[in-house]
């Protein structure tokens, strides 16, 4: 008896000694927290992309989503006291375009399918009595100049610029005179600024035709670093943490219809013939897309390409062309001859893309240099993206890519993120914050966040159909300034 | 450019159910009280029924007709924190259950050398199940396998020191995987919810050796072939929404459970004391990928795997005292499963169990075993896991088990 004793005694002891008992103990209370910061205010600066602009509109039901709102989200989870996160708000379905419509994309068939405005009226402002700035001072369309300029903001309104939102989300100079004086009135501890975008996407989103270039390196490295330097000096102690901009090639804008006319042109055996940049008439562009480099197609084109191969004059009557352009013969099979080429407009051939790669690259030297003198933080989002492009992005078993549309990251105008992609983007900053400013903020749960509204009823197709008129909008956003 | 690709699109093959797995280190370990109270550290014994799964050359050194049979629960309580990419201080339990496996063995001596049996038995086998609406519910939210080994064996006594055996198995199993579909694109009222049911079989076989050189000690190696179980059944979704072409139909894959040796020494120090050490190998390896393939539309998944072949130590004892058996056991059981492969369908780390249990010979004919194991799970901290995973946190995992045999012998 003894020894059974023994033995029970010594394996119960083991027991004890081995496990400490039955508990599961826990990695330890992960609390998010601003580490050595504090954050009483938060402003973000910057274009469409921060200010929620999605599917071709600024509407409410998008700008809750907004990256800057989402980053507050979290910055209030770890203790930040924010208040309010004040937004231009905008009802839905939104911003009004050309026609006085609101301009907002929607799915309007799943049979075809055809994307577009519904030709609904627009909403209206939510927010125009706020006694002081917004706190997201986000302006579609906004470039590098337009940070530190002071003219009037109503000026902005009519052509060239046609572009309404300055005078709708800056509102009074009595606020501050620019995006920067508004900014600066906040008095942040924090500063997002992510601009610089449009200097080089109107470019490429107009096929290199509107603007016929970038903004020169010179005059963007100049801007850039000044509005650093302002920032920095305005605001001696605050964070400031600048994003970098990606190359326009990884966005679904230009990665949508290539796929498709490469298949009708393989179909056909002909090659696509396109117009090079500043062509106007016959066509040198000429490509069966195996080429190293092939052309990127515009999505603006989407109406386009089911009439490859057409005799038709579509492109010219849709621009209002009181007559054709020399040597354009629109009874040649459209899209294979040179006399009826894809329009220019429609494309960003090789040269065009060298021109925005090295603008992107150039721009994104600078933006490194002037956050490097002034201790401000860069978010690399064009490595981000180039990772995306290039294998997609993960998210507990759910998986993002660059596609349009189904691949869940952009809008359905293919340029502005949906509402998870600005998650995704809110991510990214915060990552870049906790490993930068100490801070421990926790990630914005992108599955939580919607989709894009679709009606499931009916099958989809393989091009999306959008009306051309529907792009009037990004034209007039990017087209000039 | 099917014309459903666009919105479709979204749930094209590379991504749906990238993730599934019937998960790895799912081996269970039960076979038997008397064997599971000394931390499964019996192929060189193999002296009652549990030999046809232990080392079937046992068999041969058992004189008398026998049945052996049983049941075991088996309770975890498996916790996880994360995912790291939101908020790594989220605690999810694992929805608590209670598996029950359960043995069956028959022994019958035909002459005095050649003693026949048959046995069912689940030798593989796994449940998880998660909250509905849980982080990781594009994951998984469920998974149950089952698998019944039936083996006819037979073992030959050589010498009055020496016995081989050889059993073949007949294999029936179940799966069922449950998840939700992650639709990245478009707004959904609700995700469709994923449902794969399965029925499987396969056949393998087992052999064992069994030798005596002393009274007081014994020397067992036994292995048990892999097994390559072609699986059928059904996948469906709810709601099924038809712009979304789901495969809803028929699904079917191949699981090939991994083969298994012992080798094993066994000790009589002192009379009426017996110990025992084990080594086990398992080689996990087979299981490099799984994959699913849908009739529907004739797609197929691919999930990376690649598990590890590993090992267990198993040592443990028995001391009797009249009609009173005493025992206790220690097993470390190796994890197959790479950090970057670790994922909610099974959070698997290297575990300790200790054991402890009680024989009673109710009469010279009947008996019974009860047994009690505690099973720890190594704190597993997923780091860097594959994209089709992305799922980083921290597991933590026990579990309690609780066994009872009767035996009887004519």
């Amino acid at each position: 008896m003894n020894a059974w004793k023994t033995t029970a005694v010594a394996v119960v002891a083991f027991v004890l000694v081995f496990f400490g008992g039955c508990t599961d103990n826990g990695p330890g209370v992960f609390a998010p927290s601003l580490g050595s910061k504090t954050v009483t205010k938060y402003v973000a600066i910057g274009n469409s992309l921060t200010a929620g602009y999605q599917s071709n509109g600024l509407y409410q039901s998008a700008q809750i989503y907004s990256y800057p709102n989402l980053i507050a989200g979290q910055l209030k989870l770890a203790g930040a006291t924010l208040g309010t996160f004040e937004q231009p708000l905008y009802s839905d379905p939104g911003t009004p375009g050309a026609d006085g419509k609101a301009s907002r994309y929607e799915i309007i068939s799943l049979v075809g399918p055809v994307i577009g405005p519904r030709g609904l009226a627009p909403g209206s402002p939510l927010n125009l009595s706020l006694a002081r700035p917004y706190d997201n001072l986000g302006i579609p369309g906004a470039v590098i100049f337009d940070f530190l300029d002071s003219a009037s903001f109503a000026s902005k309104a009519v052509p060239p610029r046609s572009n309404p939102l300055f005078a709708l989300i800056l509102r009074s100079a009595a606020l501050g005179n620019s995006v920067f004086a508004q900014a600066k009135a906040l008095h942040p501890d924090l500063v997002t600024f992510w601009l610089g975008n449009n200097d080089v996407l109107g470019y490429a989103t107009s096929g290199g035709v509107s603007p016929a270039a970038p903004t020169s390196l010179a005059a963007f490295t100049y801007l850039y670093s000044q509005a650093v330097d302002s920032l920095r000096a305005a605001l001696p102690n605050a964070s400031i943490v600048v994003a970098n901009i990606p190359d326009v090639t990884t966005i679904a804008f230009f990665t949508t219809l290539g796929p498709h006319i490469a298949a009708a042109v393989a179909a056909s055996g002909a090659p696509f013939r396109y117009q090079k940049h500043g062509e106007t008439g016959v066509a040198s562009g000429n490509t069966t897309f195996t080429e190293a480099t092939p052309p990127l197609i515009c999505l603006t084109g989407s109406a386009y390409a089911p009439l490859l191969g057409q005799p038709t004059g579509k492109w010219y009557r849709d621009k209002g062309y009181p007559s054709l352009p020399a040597g354009i013969d629109t009874t040649k099979p459209f899209g294979f001859h040179p006399q009826n080429p894809w329009p220019d407009a429609l494309v960003l051939d090789a040269d065009e893309q060298a021109v925005a790669a090295t603008a992107v690259a150039g721009f994104n030297s600078a933006i490194a240099t002037a956050a490097q003198a002034k201790n401000a933080v860069v978010v690399d989002i064009n490595a981000f993206f180039a990772g995306v492009k290039a294998n997609g992005y993960f998210w507990a078993g759910e998986e993002f890519t660059s596609e349009y549309v189904k691949g869940g990251l952009f809008s359905l105008d293919g340029v502005h993120p949906s509402s998870r992609g600005s998650g995704v983007l809110a991510n990214q900053f915060i990552k870049k914050m906790n490993e930068r400013l100490g801070t421990k903020l926790s990630y914005v749960d992108i599955s939580a966040l919607p989709g894009i509204p679709a009606g499931l009823s009916k099958e989809g197709n393989a091009i999306p159909i959008i009306p051309p008129e529907a792009f009037q909008e990004l034209e007039l956003l990017w087209g000039s300034r | 450019m099917t014309r459903v690709q666009l919105f479709a699109g979204v749930l094209t093959a590379t991504l749906f159910l990238a993730n599934h797995t019937l998960a790895g280190g799912f081996q269970l370990n039960e076979h038997g009280a008397r064997a599971m109270a000394q931390g499964g550290a019996f192929a060189a014994r193999a002296s009652d029924g549990s030999a046809i799964y232990f080392n079937p050359a046992g068999l041969g050194f058992q004189s008398d007709a026998s049945v052996y049979a049983g049941i075991t629960t088996i309770s975890p309580t498996i916790s996880f924190y994360g995912p790291v990419e939101s908020d790594p201080g989220v605690k999810t339990s694992m929805v608590s259950q209670t598996f029950t496996p359960f043995n069956v063995y028959l022994v019958a001596p035909v002459t005095d050398r050649l003693v026949v049996g048959i046995g069912a038995y689940n030798p593989f086998g796994l449940g998880t199940e998660w909250p509905n609406g849980w982080a990781g519910r594009f994951l998984t939210t469920k998974v149950d396998l089952k698998t019944y080994f039936v083996t006819p064996t037979a073992s030959y006594r050589l010498t009055d020191q020496l016995s081989i055996g050889a059993g073949l198995n007949y294999v029936m199993g179940s799966v069922m995987l449950g998840q939700d579909l992650a639709v990245s694109s478009v707004d959904l009222p609700t995700s469709p919810h994923v449902s794969v049911s399965m029925h499987a079989t396969g056949v393998g076989y087992n052999v064992g050796l069994l030798y005596k050189p002393l009274d007081v000690l014994s020397v067992g190696a036994s292995y048990r072939g892999s097994v390559k179980l072609d699986a059928k059944g059904n996948v469906s979704f709810n709601p099924d929404y038809a712009a979304l072409a789901l495969p809803t139909g028929g699904v079917n894959t191949t699981i090939k459970l991994p083969a298994t040796g012992f080798v094993g020494v066994a000790w009589t120090p002192m009379k009426d004391l017996q110990v025992e050490a084990d080594y086990q190998f398992i080689g996990w390896s087979s299981y490099d990928q799984l994959t699913l393939h849908f009739a529907a539309d004739n797609s197929e998944t691919v999930a990376p795997k690649n598990y590890q072949d590993t090992y267990m130590l198993r040592v443990g004892g028995e001391y009797t005292m009249d009609a009173f058996h005493f025992r206790a056991g220690y097993v470390y059981d190796h994890s197959p499963v790479k950090t970057e492969y670790v994922d909610p369908l099974l959070p698997d780390a290297n575990r300790n169990g200790v054991s402890l249990g009680l024989g009673y010979d109710i009469t010279s004919h009947l008996s019974v075993d009860a047994a009690y194991f505690y099973l720890k799970f190594d704190q597993r901290v997923a780091v860097n896991t594959i994209p089709q995973t992305s799922f980083d946190g921290t597991y933590t995992s026990h579990a309690h088990l609780a066994s009872v045999d009767f035996g009887y012998r004519f």
